[in-house]
This record gives C-alpha cells, sequence and structure tokens, in this order.
C-alpha cells in the first residue's frame, strides 16, 4: 500500500452547477479519507483550493470558502473519533479570518491523533511552496537559529511545509477528471510519484476507483531513480 | 491448558488456511489486471499501427500551434539506447516539431549529446541556436536537461538570492519577502542558465508513471503523458498522444 495518496480533487463545477458540485465533492473526500484510514494508508493529502483559483467569480470563491468552513466544523467531532489528524498548507494569510481560525483550531485539537494524517491543501501554490521554504531559511540564517554555507536541495525539502508529514513526498498521485498535468501541486515533492489520472470526475470517484488507482500503483515497477540491480 | 492448546490448534490452522486463502484471491485480482493490460497493450500495438500507417486522416495533418514546447523524459537506462533516441527525435523532426527538450534523471542524454547531434544534422542544441537562423520545417531546437537543471538549479538560484538578502539585510529590517519571490527565483535561474521555457507536453518513455524529477520549476501546466518503456515506442502512439494534446483546453485554474 502507498504510505502517502495525494490528490487532485478535480471535477467538481462540471459534475454540477453552483453548490451541488462542490458538496457532492465533499462526500467523495469523506469515503477517501474513511478508506485511508480503514486500509492503513498514513498521509492523505487533497489539493481543495489553489492559489490560481482566487480569480474565480467572488460567488464561488465564497461558497467555497462558507463550505470549508462547514466542513471543518461538521467533521471535527468525526475526525477526534476517527483519529485523524488534519494539517493545512497554503498561504493561509489569503484565507477569511473565521477560516483560519478553524485551521488552527483543529490543527491543534487533533494533532495527537495518529490513525490518518489529512493535509489540506488551501490557496495552496508549489512554486510559492519553494520560494516559502527559501525565505523561511533565510529567516532562519539571519536570526541565528541556522549556521548555513550553502542552500542544499535537502534543506529546502525540510522546510517545505510538507514536512510537517513524516512521508512528505506522495508514493501515489490521483487526478480525477481526465487532466493530465500537476496545475502548480507538490511541484518538488512529486518528483518520483507514481501519477494516475483517471477520467471520473471527483464527485464520482469512489471505492471502485480508488481500488483501480491503488491496484495500478501496486503493478508499476517503481523506482526512485536508483537502478534495480 | 490440554483443552486451551486443542483449541489453539484448529483457530491457528483456520488463520492460516484464510491467509492463504487471501494471497491467492490478491495474486488471482493481480493476474486478472496484467492480463487486461496485455490485452490493451495488444489494442495499442494495433491502434499505433494503424494510424502509422496514415489511414485515420486526422493524424496525417497535426496542428502544433499549441505544442510550442515539448518535452521528452527518458528513464535514464533506457537513455543508454541511443539509437531508439535518435529514432525518436528524427520522428519529432519529422512531424515538425521545432523546439524539443530531452531529459534523464542521470544526465545519460547530456553525454550522449555528440553522438545525438552527429546523427540528426538538422538539430541544434539550444545554446548553439543562432536566432536569425530560420526555423525551416527540417531544423529542430534541442536542449539537453537533467537534475542539474532541476532541483539543484533551485538550490543554486536559492543561494544567489540568499546572497542579495543579506546584502539588504544590513540595510534594511526586510525578511526575505522582496528577494524570495517566484519573479525573483525565475530570474535567478535565468542568470544560471537554467531557465528554459515550461513544456506544453511531457512524454514520459520508461517503465514508471512519474516525471523523473523533471526541473518542477516548469512544470505548473504542463500536460504528462506516459508512453511506456522506450524499447517499445511506436510511431503511432507518439501521433496519438501529440493529437489528444491539441485538443485539450486548459483553465489556469478559473
Amino acid at each position: 500500500m502507498p504510505r502517502h495518496v495525494a490528490v487532485i480533487m478535480d471535477g467538481n463545477a462540471r459534475w454540477a452547477r453552483r453548490s451541488a458540485g462542490h458538496e457532492a465533492g465533499v462526500k467523495s473526500l469523506r469515503e477517501l479519507t474513511k478508506l485511508c484510514s480503514e486500509w492503513g494508508i498514513g498521509v492523505l493529502t487533497v489539493f481543495a483550493f489553489s492559489s490560481d483559483n482566487w480569480v474565480r467569480p467572488k460567488a464561488e470563491v465564497e461558497l467555497l470558502m462558507g463550505l470549508f468552513e462547514r466542513v471543518i466544523q461538521m467533521e471535527l467531532e468525526n475526525f477526534m473519533r476517527e483519529g485523524v489528524q488534519v494539517c493545512m498548507i497554503g498561504d493561509s494569510l489569503n484565507l477569511p479570518k473565521s477560516l483560519q481560525k478553524l485551521f488552527a483550531d483543529a490543527e491543534e485539537m487533533t494533532k495527537n491523533n495518529s490513525r490518518l494524517q489529512l493535509i489540506a491543501a488551501v490557496s495552496y501554490s508549489g512554486k510559492h511552496g519553494i520560494v516559502q521554504a527559501c525565505r523561511t531559511i533565510a529567516c532562519k540564517v539571519k536570526d541565528s537559529h541556522l549556521e548555513l554555507e550553502d542552500f542544499g536541495e535537502r534543506l529546502i525539502e525540510r522546510e517545505l511545509e510538507t514536512s510537517c508529514s513524516e512521508f512528505p513526498c506522495p508514493d501515489l498521485l490521483i487526478r480525477t477528471s481526465g487532466e493530465l498535468r500537476l496545475s502548480n501541486f507538490m511541484l518538488w515533492q512529486l518528483a518520483y510519484t507514481e501519477l494516475f489520472f483517471v477520467r471520473a470526475l471527483w464527485p464520482d470517484f469512489g471505492k471502485a476507483e480508488f481500488i483501480e488507482a491503488l491496484l495500478s500503483y501496486q503493478q508499476r515497477q517503481r523506482r526512485y531513480g536508483a537502478r534495480v540491480s | 491448558m490440554g483443552s486451551t492448546n486443542k483449541m489453539r490448534g484448529p483457530n491457528c490452522w483456520t488463520a492460516r488456511v484464510g491467509s492463504f486463502g487471501l494471497q491467492l484471491i490478491w495474486h488471482f485480482i493481480h493476474f486478472i489486471i496484467s492480463t487486461c493490460y496485455f490485452v490493451l497493450g495488444l489494442a495499442d500495438a494495433v491502434d499505433s499501427y494503424v494510424i502509422s500507417s496514415g489511414l485515420l486522416k486526422k493524424y496525417n495533418d497535426l496542428n502544433l500551434g499549441k505544442l510550442r514546447y515539448l518535452a521528452i523524459g527518458v528513464d535514464s537506462d533506457e537513455a543508454r539506447q541511443t539509437s531508439k533516441v535518435i529514432k525518436l527525435l528524427q520522428w519529432l523532426s519529422d512531424i515538425g516539431m521545432k523546439h524539443v527538450c530531452l531529459y534523464d534523471e542521470e544526465g545519460v542524454l547530456k553525454k550522449s549529446k555528440d553522438a545525438i547531434l552527429e546523427k540528426l544534422s538538422h538539430v541544434r542544441l539550444f545554446e548553439e541556436t543562432d536566432e536569425k537562423l530560420p526555423l525551416d520545417k527540417k531544423n529542430m531546437n534541442l536542449e539537453l536537461a537533467s537534475p542539474s537543471d532541476g532541483k539543484e538549479a533551485v538550490a543554486k538560484a536559492a543561494n544567489l538570492l540568499f546572497t542579495k538578502h543579506l546584502e539588504l539585510k544590513s540595510a534594511t529590517e526586510d525578511q526575505g519577502e522582496n528577494v524570495f519571490t517566484e519573479a525573483n527565483m525565475s530570474e535567478a535561474l535565468r542568470a544560471l542558465g537554467c531557465s528554459g521555457p515550461e513544456p506544453d507536453l511531457l512524454l514520459v518513455y520508461g517503465p514508471a508513471r512519474c516525471h523523473l524529477g523533471f526541473p518542477p520549476w516548469r512544470l505548473r501546466y504542463t500536460e504528462i503523458v506516459h508512453m511506456g518503456p522506450l524499447k517499445s515506442m511506436k510511431h503511432g502512439s507518439l501521433m496519438k498522444a501529440i493529437y489528444k494534446f491539441t485538443l485539450v483546453h486548459q483553465n489556469y485554474g478559473k
């Protein structure tokens, strides 16, 4: 089984206009979280909202922010019961203050949960994440918390937001709705991740489709750039 | 005590049989999946033959307007098959591709540069291209990339920015926000000579369905298609992948 599964949840708006598509998408996410938890997958990262999505119509953005708030409030009790640890990655400063607080509270309340780590990428950009890691390193050196001669790949990797996880690099990436690109998601972390692109729209992605993705992952020969001897 | 041992015996046996049964089911499922992939592979081979034969008109005249920059990622073991790489580049040249980036994760293709260029006289290395030279249908710009152009380059670019940040440190209270920006990172990569364009399409040849560590700064909206092993590459599959790309519509997050 993969230790870390990442998902680009694409296709809600194509599934149904207005809020129905996004509401249906929440059900898919709920089911996937449950399956990951039951099947021993340690980390699930979901691409909920890209930094590029801020250009969408204001009404849709407000609807999505409201939906995120409702989902966190509704599911928090579930997360505590099921042992799900919630983490958020992305530029939270752009989010409404109420949502920032909800995420912070959810992270604090669930920080000791260990069955599944659910990482929500909200207002997230892969490029911005890399730049942010470099900025963090520079500040640490400036404040003398870090002795530094040179930036290196490993140092940057350690400061990426995904270092909140024991397994920061996904083993398997699933993107729904038939699109074949990363869309600025975890650009650094996905170097050797198995890519599974599926035609189903996100609200139609269920147990059968997840099993297909896992079977496909297990079928493939995987190498991390080292030769198989 | 004796009755406990007697109970353990059947339970242990049941557990073993159950475990064996589950393993059998698991292997059977994978056998079915492998058979499906084999059948799909056969269908793909037939499809590729039909496309290559020119019977399907839509593949004969590809509209390459949207495909300005194509990247090919090759598994390093397979990249050692230089003749296959040359054949692939020849196909791309015949289709009319003008800008191609070849990448592998060990720099094998960079080492094979001379062997590749020797066989393809109409191909020019990216940095050697004379911009005044008109790119007609036969000429192609070729960039060879490796991890030194990817994560390593980002780390070097970060070092450049860090030096600038230290210079500002004494002058202002800047916390890095004005120095560490995406625009400045792109500029630093350009200064290092590692700032090729973002490919529109990345075709990956190799056993693993991943992008092999292609430079992350250039992959934001790149379409990624896994083509299978290089040794099994087919002209028809290449045409089909490029044709499908020409039909794609991107929203860029909107």
